[in-house]
Order: C-alpha cells, then structure tokens, then sequence
C-alpha cells in the first residue's frame, strides 16, 4: 500500500523536474471542492488576501482549467462528484500538479463507504498532501511551495517524538 | 475612490513576509500532536487510539502508529493521555510523499 | 413506542390543549425542557392540525423529517412558537401522508428529502425532486430509511415557468475558491426566470454516519456538517443529546458557548462583506474586509485555538475556555477593522446603489418559505432564537446563557441585498456587545457528565445564517438511532430562487448568493 522509499524519491523528483522545467516563475491554480465543509474554502479564499497576497509569489487562481497548472483539491471525494473531478482533471493540459488540502482529502475524517472514496487519493493521481483541518493560509502557501520545488518538505525529518519538550 | 485611497495609504502594510520570514501568527494555530515515548504505555495508546475521532493513530505492538496526514489536531489524544501528548507546534507539513506523513512512535512507558 | 407521561406540575400549554381537543393524540414530554413538547397524531388530524398552526400568526414551521417508526415511517413535524417548539409525529403506514398545503412552499426540500429517504410523500401526487441521492442510486443505496417505490422526478423547480425561456446548467465546478454547487439556469437571455439548485454532488451522509456514535464520538461529525457553522450546528447538536439524557451544562460553560457562537457570527458576517465586495468587483472593498475578517480569525486562534472555533462544545458543556484576556485586548481592534470598512462601504455610493433593489424578498414570501435568520429579519420579520422562549438552552430551567443578556433583534424592511448588508452589521455590533457580557459574567472549560440511557430530544442555537435545529435519539446504550441536522442554509436556500428571479440578472446572481451568505455543505450534509 505504501510506496518504497525509491519510489517515492522517484516520484518527488519527477515532480521536481517537471516544475522545474516548465512552470517557472509563476503558476496557475484551479480549485476543487469534492465534498469539504466549507471551511477549506474559506482558508484558500483568503490566500489572495492582503495579509497572505498569493500575487507576490507569483501564483495566480484562475477559474479556467485549461489555464491551470495546479489543482488544489479539497473535500474526502464524494463519489457521485467522480465525474466533475475526472473532467476538471483531464481538462487542464499537462504538465500539471495535484495538490490535495485538508484532513478530509487526506483520508483522515470520512472513512470510504458508500456516499465517498474518503480520500482524494482513490480518484485522481495526487503530487502534494497538505494537511490540516483546516490548512491556515500560512500551511497553503507552505504546501504551494513545496508543490513548486522553492520551499524544502520538512516532514520527512519530522519524529513528532517529544524528548523534554522539543518535537 | 480617494476615500478608499487615503484609508489604504494609512492603514499600511499588512502583508506577511512568509516564507521568506517566519510569521508570528503561526504561533496561534492549532497543530498534531508530539509524544512522549517514555510516558507512552500500551494502555495510554489504546486510550488515544479509541478517542481519536479518525484513522490517525493506531497501534501495533509496541508501536504507536501516527497518521500525521490523517490528524485535524482536535485534542481528544492530549485530553486522554495529557502527560504523554504535547502539541508539536509544526504546521509546514506538506509532503511529495504520503508514507512521509506515517510516523512511528515507540512505545516506551513499561508497565502500569 | 415510549410511554408516555403528562407532568402533572405543568398545566399544558393551550395550544396543545386546542391539538388535543382535535382528538386522537398523546402527548410525550420525552425532553426536560417545557420549550420543547412532542405530541403523537393520528394521520387523519395531521391536516387539520398543520392548518390551524399555520394559521396563528407567529407560528412557523421550523423542520420536517423522516424516522423509522416500529412499523411503519415516521414523519415529525418541528413547529416554532414563541414560548418554545412543538413536535407532531405521526407513523405513515401506505406510504402517503396528508397534502399539508399551507407548509409544502416552505417544506419543498424537506418533502424531497423524506421522500428518498424513507419513501412517504404528500398525498397530492405532484412530482419530487432528487435531492441528496445522486443519479445512480439504486434501492440498495444507502438510506436512513427504506427506498421509495417510484425514484424521484427530475422537476427542479416546485413551480412552472412560462414563455421563452431556455435551461442551462452551471457548475457544480464554479468560480475559484467556492464550494462546488450545481444551478440550473433558466433564462430568456440575462434576465433570470428560474433557477434551482442540486448538491447531491456534496452529500456526504452526515446523517447516516452519526447512527450508532455516541454524542461524544458524533459531536466530531455535527462540527463538520457545516464547518462555518460549527459553533451553531454542534451547540444544536449537544443540546439534543443533553435534552434527551436530561442534563444541562453548567452555567459558566453555556456562557462560552455564547461567546463562540458571537463570535462564529462576527467572521461569517465579516466574510460575507468580502464575497459582496468581491462580487460588485470593489476590490478594495473586499480587500479592507478580508484584513478585518483575518483579524477575526486571529482573534479565534488566539481565544480558543482554532480558527473556526472546532473543538469549543462537546456534549454537556465545553471542552475549551476564551483566554478572556487575550479577547478582551484583541476583539474590539479586529471589530474596528470590520466597522471602518463598513462605513467606508456605506460611504461608496456606486456599492451602495449595486445593493439596493437587488434580490428583493417580501416579507410574504420569507413568512411563506419559511426562512431564518438575517434573510427573514432583514424582510421584516423578527425572529432570532436568542431572543424569544427559545433562547439556546439544554433542558434547564434558568433559560441558558442569553436570559439576562437581552438581544436586541435588528430588522430592515427592504427585503433587499442591501438590507441583508445592514442586518448583518447590526448584528455584528450586538456580538461585540454580548462577549463583553459573558466575558464579564465569566466562562468555562466544563461539562456535566452524561447519564446513561437513552432518550430523545430537541436542540437549537442562532448560526449567523439563521436558526439550527437539531434532533437526537439515543437508545438505551447512549448510541444515536436518528440523529437530525437542519443547519440554517436548509431552510434559506428554498429563498433563493424566489430572490433571483425579482426582476434580477445573472451578474445579480454572486450578489445575492453573497447577501445570503449560506453553503453548499449545510445543504447537502
């Protein structure tokens, strides 16, 4: 179920290089709601607000995904949503990036059963997990940067083991 | 419009230096938790385990297994087992990988 | 069925009297609260009992919905009366219920949503509409019911639509940073005729899944329901299952309820501005909004450790207290914020002309759909739960936290976009004010501790979109049998289409939605 670490490295420096070459200095972003509470929303709503200005990282929203080169995607991918977002997803011209936010498409509020998949996982092929419930706007442009090869992933060196207070 | 034009010329300049600089308002934000091997029994994992409200936390053997990815740091794990649980104050979370977000906590509390 | 017993220290309330005199009815006071009384009828009153209370001015239906009765399906009916709620049930055997005229403009959704739920419709025979079941539903799909015989129409609209007009549909992937959310448009060219909506696509069987949780383990999911409802809808929620249990939280912790549920208010107000800005394109507008809105957001990060206020209520009191402190320091510049971009808007004639006229609903209409909230009070009708009998409370006898702490009800009469504005902005005002006061009077992180047993029972709370109810039954393990969530957007989205199509075009369409401030989430559940 888990990919290997050569897998894994793989996969990152796919990414890496497909970043790398062609989106530059500046990418565009289409969101996705399979199913959230309303909340992720809100978050990525206000990453084009004064105090986060998404602009000056050289990231734009469009509503166009012919336009888009990221997909941000929220909700635990409800199943009779599949539809919409296979087509949002294959609508956007490669190369592209797809970038799950939010405990919901993480897997870790919906179990998969009958109404949802439970994670955005099953359906679309994801680059980048974010999560966070919700992920704050600092955690967004944190996850948006890391998509683009600028910013360092910390979790893998992350223990989440507190030895006397330091994690 | 000069209306609107003075007031933003004096309200200045909110805008975060994130990620060039850190941002003080990270401070305020809720995030998973980190544990305390040594405070970590089979008894408190199972206790953590059965309140986490999702698949976040699981436990084989003397393992605790951590979803990070899975965590919406909702407390139930530090309200059952507060000498074990601490908040991790990590928010910079995003990964290319899903198994970087799978962690291993070992449980190392003894008895009782 | 539950046994059923009369308090004999209460004299029963007239109404119930007059419902009584109807004959062939019991009444049950399952709850511990006199502001909720559950009454049992016979199919054959049933018609006659909804129009003598749809003819008492004042009197409104709050919810229907569907249960599982012993043997056959159950339909309850939650009327809203000044002094507190009133619930009809009736067991449905043949699948049909009485036509119920007077409530079915305002009950269209809830109509639906029984219908593919539970298989009992009207007996007038018009068409439902699928509402929350997606197309491939077939019977093994799962209900909280059983499935109807027939599967739904697709009529979207419960109304007809004349003259030249041609259908299109819109979404359910829409702008950028907005839930998906499905219309139908129906148009001549830019006027709108007719638009209906579908959130099948979002529905995530809330509902289905709290059955067999317990109100602890559940309270997680009720948050999540409507997550910028979450105060509301899980104050609602908790308060069912302490109804149910007969237990009350302590005084200090319904308190920070209060200031959670004000401050819940506050954001979705402020947000709401921005998406009006945003959507008359006064970017500047939106932009001071957003900077008062991210203050607020602070504010609740700071005070209870999350942004939207998750994890504040559990059931029998709260698991979180405001750093009263830090609120007191902090909330009156982020309210500053709000309030200055406010006048600023107020000030900026062009905005306030786009607002004006646009999105009109008499109050007629708002009494006739049944709507809530800032909707209904900025047509003229004054309601809000925190300030009638049905102020927030869990079975207790003091009132809950709002008794002492009078809320003053802001109403407009214009109906329009812009009165909607000017609700809000009242409101926000008296939300800065209540937190003072429950500030001063003090919270806490309590709870009381649930009995075991079972029960059921009714719960409320005022979300910055209008009324939440909830309904919770507990079986003698404490575990959910039926659980019902009725956020505000349930209700106000039956306005909607009324609001578009008054003399309205499309670019009028993101203004409205904005004024209404609603979402897809609470709808679909």
């Amino acid at each position: 179920m888990n990919p290997s670490p050569d897998e894994t490295e793989a996969a990152a420096s796919r990414l890496r290089e497909t970043v790398a070459a062609q989106f530059g200095r500046s990418l565009h972003i289409r969101t996705l709601d399979t199913g959230s509470c309303a909340v992720c929303e809100q978050e990525i709503r206000l990453l084009t607000a004064p105090h986060y200005d998404l602009h000056r990282l050289g990231f734009f929203f469009t509503p166009a995904p012919r336009h888009a080169d990221l997909l941000l995607v929220t909700g635990p991918m409800v199943r009779a949503f599949d539809v919409a977002a296979r087509k949002t997803y294959e609508a956007m011209p490669g190369p592209k990036v797809v970038v799950a936010t939010g405990a919901c498409a993480l897997g870790g509020v919906y179990p998969k059963d009958p109404f949802v998949h439970g994670d955005v996982g099953q359906v679309l092929p994801v680059d980048v997990w974010i999560p966070g419930c919700p992920p704050s706007p600092l955690a967004l442009l944190h996850g948006l940067g890391v998509a683009v090869g600028r910013l360092a992933e910390k979790t893998p060196g992350l223990t989440f083991i507190a030895d006397g207070g330091a994690a | 419009m000069p209306l609107w034009f003075a007031r933003g010329l004096r309200r200045g300049v909110v805008t975060t230096r994130y990620p060039a600089r850190p941002d003080e308002s990270a401070a305020l934000l809720p995030t998973p938790p980190a544990f305390r091997p040594d405070q970590l029994t089979r008894e408190a994992a199972d206790l953590m385990v059965a309140a986490c409200p999702g698949p976040a936390l699981s436990r084989r053997d003397d393992t605790l297994i951590f979803d990070v990815g899975a965590c919406t740091a909702c407390g139930r794990c530090a309200q059952v087992a507060p000498r074990v649980v601490s908040s991790s104050g990590e928010f910079e979370l995003a990964t290319t990988a899903r198994s970087a977000l799978i962690k291993k906590i070992p449980i190392r509390g003894g008895g009782r | 069925m539950t046994a059923v017993e009369q308090r004999t220290t209460e004299t029963p309330d007239p109404l119930v009297s007059q419902l009584v005199g109807l004959g062939g009815l019991e009444v049950k006071d399952g709850s511990a609260t006199r502001a909720a009384v559950t009454v049992r009828m016979l199919p054959e009153t049933l018609e006659a009992a909804t129009h003598s209370l749809a003819g008492i001015p004042g009197i409104r239906l709050a919810d229907m919905f569907g249960d599982n009765g012993s043997d056959a399906p159950t339909l309850r009916l939650v009327w809203a009366l000044e002094e507190g709620y009133l619930l009809i049930e009736t067991e449905i055997e043949d699948g049909q219920y009485p036509p119920l005229s007077d409530i079915a403009p305002a009950a269209f959704v809830e109509e639906c949503e029984i219908y593919e739920q539970f298989g009992i419709r009207p007996a007038t025979g018009k068409p439902l509409n699928r509402l929350m079941l997606p197309p491939h539903a077939g019977a093994d799909f799962p209900r909280l019911g059983h499935a109807p015989a027939r599967p739904p129409e697709e009529v979207h609209a419960p109304h007809t639509v004349g003259g030249q007009a041609f259908e299109f549909p819109f979404g359910p992937v829409r702008q950028v940073g907005v839930e998906s959310l499905y219309y139908g448009l129906v148009t001549s060219g830019e006027e709108i005729v007719d638009v209906y909506l579908f959130t099948w696509h979002k529905h995530r069987g809330v509902e289905w899944r709290l059955r067999g949780l317990t109100p602890g383990e559940g309270i997680f999911f009720a948050e999540r329901a409507e997550g910028l409802s979450a105060v509301a809808v899980g104050w609602a929620f908790a308060a069912a299952a302490e109804a149910a249990l007969g237990v009350t939280p302590p005084p200090a912790a319904a308190r920070t309820r209060a200031v959670a549920l004000e401050l819940e208010r506050l954001y979705n107000h402020a947000a709401a501005m921005a998406a009006l800005c945003q959507a008359t394109g006064l970017t500047v507008g939106q932009s001071a909004a957003e900077i008062a809105l991210e203050r607020l957001l602070r504010v609740n990060a700071a005070a209870f450790g999350h942004r939207y206020l998750f994890g504040v209520i559990e059931p029998g009191g709260t698991a979180r207290a405001p750093d009263a402190e830090v609120l007191r320091r902090d909330l009156p510049a982020a309210y500053g914020e709000l309030r200055r971009a406010a006048d600023a808007l107020l000030s900026t004639n062009s905005f306030v002309d786009r607002l004006e006229a646009c999105g009109i609903l008499t109050a007629e209409q708002a009494r006739r759909l049944g709507l809530v909230g800032p909707v209904a009070r900025a047509a003229g009708l004054a309601m809000d739960t925190r300030h009638d009998g049905r102020r927030p409370r869990s079975g207790s006898a003091d009132g809950g936290p709002y008794t002492g702490h009078p809320v003053a009800v802001v109403t407009k009469d214009g109906g329009d976009v812009f009165a909607r504005f000017q609700v809000m902005l009242g409101e926000a005002a008296e939300s800065v004010r209540l937190i003072g006061e429950f500030l001063d009077e003090g919270t806490a992180a309590e709870r009381t501790s649930l009995p075991r047993g079972g029960g059921h029972g009714l719960g409320w709370a005022e979300s910055s979109r209008g009324e939440v109810l909830a309904w919770v039954a507990l079986d003698a393990d404490g575990r959910i049998t039926r659980a019902r969530l009725r956020p505000g957007s349930v209700r106000n989205w039956r306005g909607f289409d009324d609001a578009c199509r008054s003399q309205n075009v499309f670019t009028d369409i993101p203004i409205i939605e904005a004024s209404f401030w609603l979402t897809a989430a609470g709808l679909a559940r």
